[in-house]
């Protein structure tokens, strides 16, 4: 069972040696422990934002299209070049808080109408002002004249990065993958559950320990804390991020 | 972290009311509740005994309120509802107000088989005892029904067996119509005074004649004032009364005898509030308990009262529109005066009373709630051992201040005992303060298990405060005490053990509330050592 936001509040105040919050009082609470609360968030969001590709942030399990691994499948349009990476989203507060933008996927595979031969690769993701250089103007000229379009083979990032387009514009209808993390949700009532694994949650509360002694003025104890923390994002890090055998790679095959 | 502070109180200076929050930050040793505990001569706050029945619990007049209590011989005289009682153990009552008593005294036979002397209108009762050459001396009885002449009682014979004594009882004529409230015996006299005839006129017998009011020595003086109450104190008698307070001298000296003023503008609340305590007489005036000596030393201005820190309580008391019964009693051996308090109509729960302790300080202060005792005594018997009963509206007798719980009606009930101290601010009241951990200085007097409260920043409800303590301490065995049992007692534990429990929470400032609700052992609170760490100014 995961960690919730009471038990989180509880260890911090526990070693703080402060009297603990209950089921009954917690949403009621002040003074310090207001304070722990409003720490644990604050260090949930310090950690997403120190690593947003954290596993635990990602917006839904990979695979499920299978067999692409993309979380995220977004339906092309002809003539189409701009899409929302969150379909849905009103704004950039409840977008998705980051994008892996080197593993797109286009394919035609399980769009309505195709058949073998399909296509199917991946996106190379260009920079805005690479495409606005080289592309922009012969798309648009397109566009507005013959309309012939193209079959996408480069991704881009609009300017508010809400959207992805794609270069050239979709002649068609295909299935973009890819993979997204989310924000991390504001935990509120005592039995919210904190995103990371039990075994990480020491991290959070090296954060929160970190607040709450620079709220007591203790500025050695939250040196000590945020040491704590650094150590704990670095192990965190390293077990979930980059756990695979190390290799290098020659990624030229793409030019 | 920051580095842990010590910070350590001795209690001290008893209960106070008076002083703000601000002012106690300087004086952490007082107590800002103090209930059923009581100032210990040792150092400390004691949990008061309880109380039991006295005997079987027979009571002398079934269900007629205790009216007064006198300890007399080796036993104790209560008047209950028209009557006068005696008894030695409290299992049998002796009916004393007898009449047509034989001047050379009656035997036991004879004496129970008087009729009856009704005490009319019978009311709180006031005693003196002339000790003469008699065994227990010679008892006079007067009460505020003022329905019924003063009446004499005496005992002789050292048998411990009653029925082989022999009994003196009779009415004293003051005058035919005057029917006096107070009784006193001064350098050789019964005075009197108080008569509902007579109110502002004392009466004194002959001269070691005191069953005489017309022989050698009598006489009367009429005063300004009510009389409310009487004492003799060294060689003068004083006369309290409503608004004014005078003293008798040269009672034998019949061209010198003079009435004194001591103040004109203190009287005294009630003449049962009257106690010759530590070399003074004590009493309860309109704005607090005075002493009688510091009175008269002082003036008739400007007196110096002795109970300001608990001036609120008295105040709630004097403003009530409630009629409150008083009765007191010292406990010589505490160096105690206790007053008790309640309304005719009071539950025995809600009843109350206030001790003083004199202390090297001075006096110091604390409640009493759950002993209902419109009559108290206590005194030395005749075997010189210091004994203390109250009667209760029930008609019931106690032994006052013993055991480890009440007894109304027989039925054990817990004594709640309460203690809080000021808010600590270990100095600095800007500064954050987390509690590590107290240790409670304690003498156990058996097995207890109080329960220790800490609240934050004056019990403020914007902090979560933590939960209740429990104090676990062993009762100590100490070598040659009667209570020290091998197979029983813990050998090992210490007399006075300083008990640790780790504290949570900080605040800016913090009290500590110790209180128990049980029938377990008393035990004094020494005092108390805090460790704190300084958390901030936040």
């Amino acid at each position: 069972m995961a960690t919730t936001y009471l038990t989180l509040a509880n260890e911090a105040l526990r070693e703080l040696n402060e009297v603990t919050l209950t089921a009954s009082n917690f949403s009621s609470a002040v003074g310090i422990q207001a304070f722990v609360k409003e720490a644990t968030n604050r260090a949930l969001n310090d950690i997403a934002n120190q690593e947003p590709q954290l596993p635990f942030f990602a917006v839904a399990a990979s695979g499920g299209t299978d067999p692409f691994y993309g979380n995220v499948t977004v339906e092309t349009v002809a003539g189409t070049r701009w899409y929302l990476l969150k379909a849905g989203s009103s704004s950039i507060t409840t977008d998705y808080a980051s994008i892996d933008w080197d593993d797109f996927y286009i394919t035609t595979i399980g769009v309505s109408g195709e058949s073998a031969p399909f296509v199917s690769r991946g996106l190379k993701f260009m920079s805005l002002s690479d495409w606005r250089r080289y592309r922009r103007d012969r798309e648009n000229a397109d566009d507005a004249d013959t309309q012939n379009h193209g079959e996408p083979r480069y991704i881009i990032r609009s300017p508010d990065h809400r959207k992805f387009g794609l270069s050239p514009i979709p002649d068609k209808a295909y299935n973009v993958h890819f993979y997204a993390y989310a924000k991390p949700t504001e935990l509120s009532a005592y039995d919210d559950a904190i995103a990371l694994p039990d075994q990480y949650a020491s991290v959070v509360l090296a954060r929160i320990r970190y607040y709450v002694h620079q709220f007591k003025e203790n500025i050695q104890q939250a040196a000590f804390a945020l040491d704590d923390y650094k150590k704990g994002m670095r192990n965190m890090k390293s077990n979930l991020i980059n756990p695979q055998p190390k290799n290098m790679t020659d990624d030229r095959i793409y030019f | 972290m920051a580095a842990s502070q010590p910070f350590s109180v001795a209690l001290q200076g008893g209960l106070d009311k008076a002083s703000n929050a601000l002012e106690l930050l300087k004086t952490p040793g007082k107590a800002t509740t103090l209930t059923n505990f009581e100032v210990s001569t040792k150092g400390g706050y004691r949990r008061i005994n309880g109380y039991s029945q006295f005997g079987n619990g027979t009571r002398p007049n079934s269900s007629n309120d205790i009216l007064g209590l006198k300890v007399y011989a080796d036993g104790v005289v209560a008047c209950s509802g028209t009557n006068i009682y005696f008894s030695q153990t409290g299992n049998s009552w002796l009916q004393i107000n007898k009449a047509s008593v034989s001047g050379s005294g009656d035997n036991h036979t004879a004496f129970t088989g008087r009729s009856a002397s009704a005490r009319t209108s019978q009311s709180k009762a006031h005693f003196a005892i002339f000790e003469g050459d008699t065994e227990y001396g010679e008892l006079i009885i007067t009460d505020e029904g003022s329905g019924a002449k003063p009446f004499y009682f005496k005992m002789t014979g050292t048998d411990s067996d009653i029925t082989n004594r022999t009994f003196f009882a009779k009415e004293i004529t003051v005058s035919g119509t005057h029917f006096p409230k107070f009784c006193v015996i001064h350098d050789k006299h019964l005075v009197v005074a108080g008569a509902a005839t007579a109110k502002n006129t004392i009466f004194y017998s002959g001269t070691s004649d005191i069953d005489d009011f017309t022989s050698s020595g009598s006489g009367s003086i009429v005063l300004d004032d009510q009389v409310v109450g009487l004492k003799s104190f060294r060689d003068e008698l004083f006369i309290f009364c409503r608004n004014s307070i005078y003293k008798l001298q040269n009672i034998n000296n019949a061209s010198t005898i003079a009435i004194v003023p001591v103040t004109k503008n203190v009287g005294c609340v009630d003449g049962k509030t009257i106690q010759e305590f530590a070399g003074d007489l004590i009493f309860l005036a309109p704005d607090g308990f005075r002493t009688v000596a510091g009175t008269a030393r002082i003036g008739d201005v400007e007196l110096g009262t002795i109970s300001k820190s608990i001036q609120p309580i008295l105040n709630s008391i004097f403003d009530s529109t409630i009629v409150q019964e008083y009765s007191s009693v010292v406990i010589r051996d505490k160096s105690q005066y206790r007053m008790y308090y309640s309304s005719s109509t009071a539950s025995t729960a809600s009843s109350k009373g206030i001790i003083g302790t004199l202390t090297s300080r001075g006096f110091e202060w604390s409640e009493i709630e759950g002993i209902q005792a419109p009559a108290v005594t206590s005194g030395f018997n005749a075997s010189d051992i210091e004994k203390a009963f109250h009667g209760d509206r029930d008609g019931y007798v106690y032994n006052h201040d013993t055991g480890n719980s009440f007894n109304p009606a027989g039925s054990e009930t817990n004594i709640h005992a309460r203690y809080q101290s000021p808010d600590f601010d270990y100095g600095d009241f800007g500064t954050l303060k987390t509690l590590d951990h107290v240790k409670v200085s304690l003498f156990p007097e058996g097995t207890i298990e109080p329960k220790l409260k800490v609240r934050f920043d004056y019990d403020s409800a914007d902090r979560p405060q933590p939960a209740d303590l429990t104090i676990n301490a062993q009762a100590p065995s100490i070598f040659g005490d009667s209570g020290t049992l091998f197979g029983t007692s813990i050998f090992g534990a210490p007399e006075q053990p300083l008990v640790r429990n780790t504290l949570i929470g900080s605040g800016h400032s913090n009290f500590f509330n110790i209180f128990s609700n049980d029938v377990k052992a008393p035990y004094t609170i020494n005092g108390l050592y805090i460790n704190y760490r300084p958390s901030g100014r936040q």
